[in-house]
């Protein structure tokens, strides 16, 4: 177990390390190879893994840090979660990995590419698989470098530059918290091992106990952050100058899933916390509502499905705060199909039209795009929840458990996010694909279908999205998902969904917003698409949060860095320096004179000092 | 002794403060030296100590060494400017 749980692990880094080494002079396909090999070679071990799998338990690889307190081994923590986790990672990832082959033909820095890409898997490992929080924490960080690598991969474009810094600065902010957090574990339970805090924090502590809630809390402030929820959303979007599979890598298998994933994982503790889990499913909650008008106005195709990544995870968050977990988790695995899909096929167009993403210039690509159009058609209905599409059953049940605790206005939210989420998606998928080209005719002409390596990925996910609700459809006879997970202890609160099948109010209210929602799209912008580019500007502008920040964070920050530049920094600590240097030099002067070249003169002081000297001596 | 011992250091003494022929000066320095040796002898008569005694050994040691190689300093120097006077030579001045 503890060898086939390293392998898995390890191979990815291991490709990671020969394609670092090698990758001044490594051959193109070669380097395309080694890296999908690594993350296959992950795949088929967790999968093997999985069939092996009897009970959740830990694996110590090493001893890691054994300091008291903190002792922290080389810990991995096996059980149905981690495992959910690191099949959905290794798969979507090795889709994604083909498809890079394609998508990265033109690229020069191949091999960097594709190392990096390695990495940003088994950082995303480490941390799903981890056992101790310190060791999380490690995968956590790992995760926030690699995007940081990658965002900013044509770190030749300003913007991309610009875009990579962005996200890290604003993840340090998210990780200040989760460190926080760590500190105070360490500090009150003498151990970071994650199940044996789960175990203790019940002991230690009452129901909503200031100290835990903190401790929930701080770990919430980490998941927002790395999770791009309100208010630290803002480096999500702006990702987007990375290549697009790194976006799909993103949003789909990798890091922001990583959000969800702690607060699923730390569950023991949150539900012991109940007034920081509601205050995760408000966060969450406005996140979804937000992100969803966010992506109304949003005219680049990435940005679009950005924010639609931003949404769909502030409803897990939302699954999450009202004790729903499994849900989370269930819609965190479609999420990772559909959106994996809809960004490699928005990835195609995007790719053959050699990186326009401004949807004003695309329209009409319907004929060119025979293939790849189905296929994003295909993401855009699951992810709108048309039945029996994959994100149906799993936005249903989020709906459904959310009807059932009663959170009346949570659940009014979710459901207008469902059907906004409709209407952005098709709204992308007309103006992209239908009506008339904006394009022309000259570029227009050379655009054609994407090849075959990386239509057959995107292919792939596409049967995943359409038949990945069956996983855990709470109304048929193949749910799997669910009793697998409850083998995790994750577990849904409110058991009687069974009963409530596909014709309760509220799933057929869900279904009726999904349809209305596609409908009215459809029509507005297959009928007026030309008259709508500047249509809810505060949509397309975010509701002005970057200009917010930029005005009362980033402006007052950088004028104070410019003022301690130009006028502390010159005054205080310059101004030390030379005074010390100007009393040395003038000390100097002074006694530079004693050094007359006098041999008599030297003798008179030496027979001055030898005086003194006696004289001390016997004084003494 | 003693006191003879003592006259003798203070006369070497004013000589190299006094003197600015560099031979004159060097002999002064010798009968500094000498002075000292003059007090160990007599303290070791006056204690019956004979350590005293193997100490002037040293410093006649030292002093020969020194003569040794002052004399060569004091002739270099003369050839360079044909003086023997050390006011003149300050090429070490700060």
């Amino acid at each position: 177990m503890e060898f086939a749980l390293g392998l898995g692990l390890f191979v990815p880094l291991l490709g990671f390390l020969i394609l670092l080494a090698t990758s001044q002079f490594i051959g193109r396909l070669a380097a395309g190879l080694i890296a999908c090999t690594a993350v296959f070679v992950s795949f088929v071990t967790f999968a093997s893994l999985l069939m092996e799998y009897s009970q959740p338990a830990d694996y110590v690889l090493f001893q890691w840090i054994p300091v008291d307190k903190i002792n922290a081994d080389f810990v991995l923590h096996l059980d149905p979660l981690s495992l959910l986790m690191t099949l959905i990672i290794t798969g979507v990832g090795f889709l994604i990995h083909v498809y890079s082959i394609g998508y990265m033909e033109h690229d020069e820095d191949y091999a960097r590419f594709f190392a990096c890409m390695n990495f940003f898997i088994f950082s995303m490992l480490l941390l799903v698989l981890a056992g101790h929080l310190l060791l999380l924490f490690v995968g956590w960080e790992g995760v926030g470098l690699a995007s940081y690598l990658l965002i900013g991969f044509w770190y030749h474009r300003p913007a991309a530059a610009r875009a990579a810094t962005k996200a890290f600065v604003v993840n340090r902010i998210g990780d200040f918290g989760f460190l926080v957090g760590l500190l105070l574990t360490f500090t009150i339970f003498g151990t970071g091992n994650i199940v044996e805090i789960s175990t203790q924090s019940a002991q230690k502590f009452a129901v909503d106990a200031p100290l835990l809630g903190l401790l929930c809390l701080l770990y919430f402030v980490g998941a927002v952050g790395k999770s791009a929820q309100l208010p630290l959303h803002t480096w999500l979007p702006d990702a987007m100058e990375g290549p697009t599979p790194v976006s799909a890598l993103i949003h789909a298998a990798t890091m922001v899933t990583a959000g969800v994933y702690l607060v699923v994982r730390l569950h023991p503790m949150f539900l012991l916390a109940p007034t920081t889990l509601h205050f995760v499913g408000d966060i969450g909650g406005a996140t979804a509502l937000f992100a969803a008008m966010c992506a109304i106005g949003q005219n680049d195709v990435k940005r679009v499905l950005a924010y639609s990544t931003v949404s769909q995870l502030g409803l897990m968050f939302l699954a999450c705060g009202i004790g729903a977990f499994y849900a989370a988790m269930f819609h965190l695995t479609t999420h990772a199909f559909v959106k994996a899909l809809l960004f490699l096929s928005a990835g195609n167009v995007v790719h053959m039209m050699h990186g326009t993403t401004d949807m004003q210039k695309m329209g009409g690509l319907q004929k060119k795009f025979t293939k790849t159009h189905w296929l994003f058609l295909v993401g855009v209905l699951a992810m709108s929840g048309i039945p029996p599409l994959s994100a149906f059953f799993s936005k249903e049940l989020i709906l459904e458990q959310e009807y059932l605790a009663g959170y009346e206005t949570l659940f009014i939210v979710a459901l207008v996010t469902s059907i906004l989420t409709a209407y952005y998606l098709m709204r992308a998928y007309c103006l992209t694909f239908t009506g008339a080209p904006r394009l022309e005719d000259k570029i227009l002409r050379a655009v054609k279908e994407a090849p075959g390596v990386m239509l057959i990925p995107v292919s792939l996910l596409a049967l995943l999205s359409i038949f990945g609700g069956f996983l855990g459809c709470p109304f048929c006879m193949t749910d799997i998902l669910e009793p697998f997970l409850a083998k995790a202890d994750v577990l849904l609160p409110h058991e009687d969904h069974s009963v409530s099948a596909l014709y309760s109010p509220e799933s057929l209210l869900a279904m009726l917003g999904a349809f209305l929602g596609v409908g009215v799209s459809a029509y507005v912008y297959t009928q007026y698409a030309d008259r709508l580019w500047d249509a809810c500007l505060i949509f397309r502008k975010s509701f002005y949060i970057d200009e917010i920040y930029w005005r009362t964070i980033v402006l007052p920050l950088r004028s104070l860095s410019q003022f301690i530049a130009n006028v502390t920094e010159p005054t205080i600590f310059d101004g030390a320096i030379h005074a010390v240097v100007r009393g040395t030099g003038k000390t100097a002067v002074k006694l530079q004179r004693m050094q007359s070249g006098q041999i008599r003169s030297y003798v008179a002081w030496m027979a001055v000092g030898t005086v003194i000297l006696i004289v001390y001596f016997i004084a003494r | 002794m003693i006191l003879i011992s003592l006259a003798m250091f203070t006369v070497g003494i004013i000589g190299v403060l006094a003197k600015r022929n560099a031979l004159i000066l060097f002999l002064s320095i010798e009968l500094t030296l000498n002075a000292a040796n003059l007090l160990f002898v007599s303290f070791a008569n006056q204690w019956g100590n004979s350590i005293g005694l193997v100490w002037v050994f040293f410093v006649l040691v030292v002093a020969a060494a020194e003569a040794a190689v002052g004399l060569a300093i004091i002739i270099n120097l003369f050839r360079s400017k044909q003086v023997v006077d050390v006011d003149q030579y300050n090429v070490l001045r700060g």
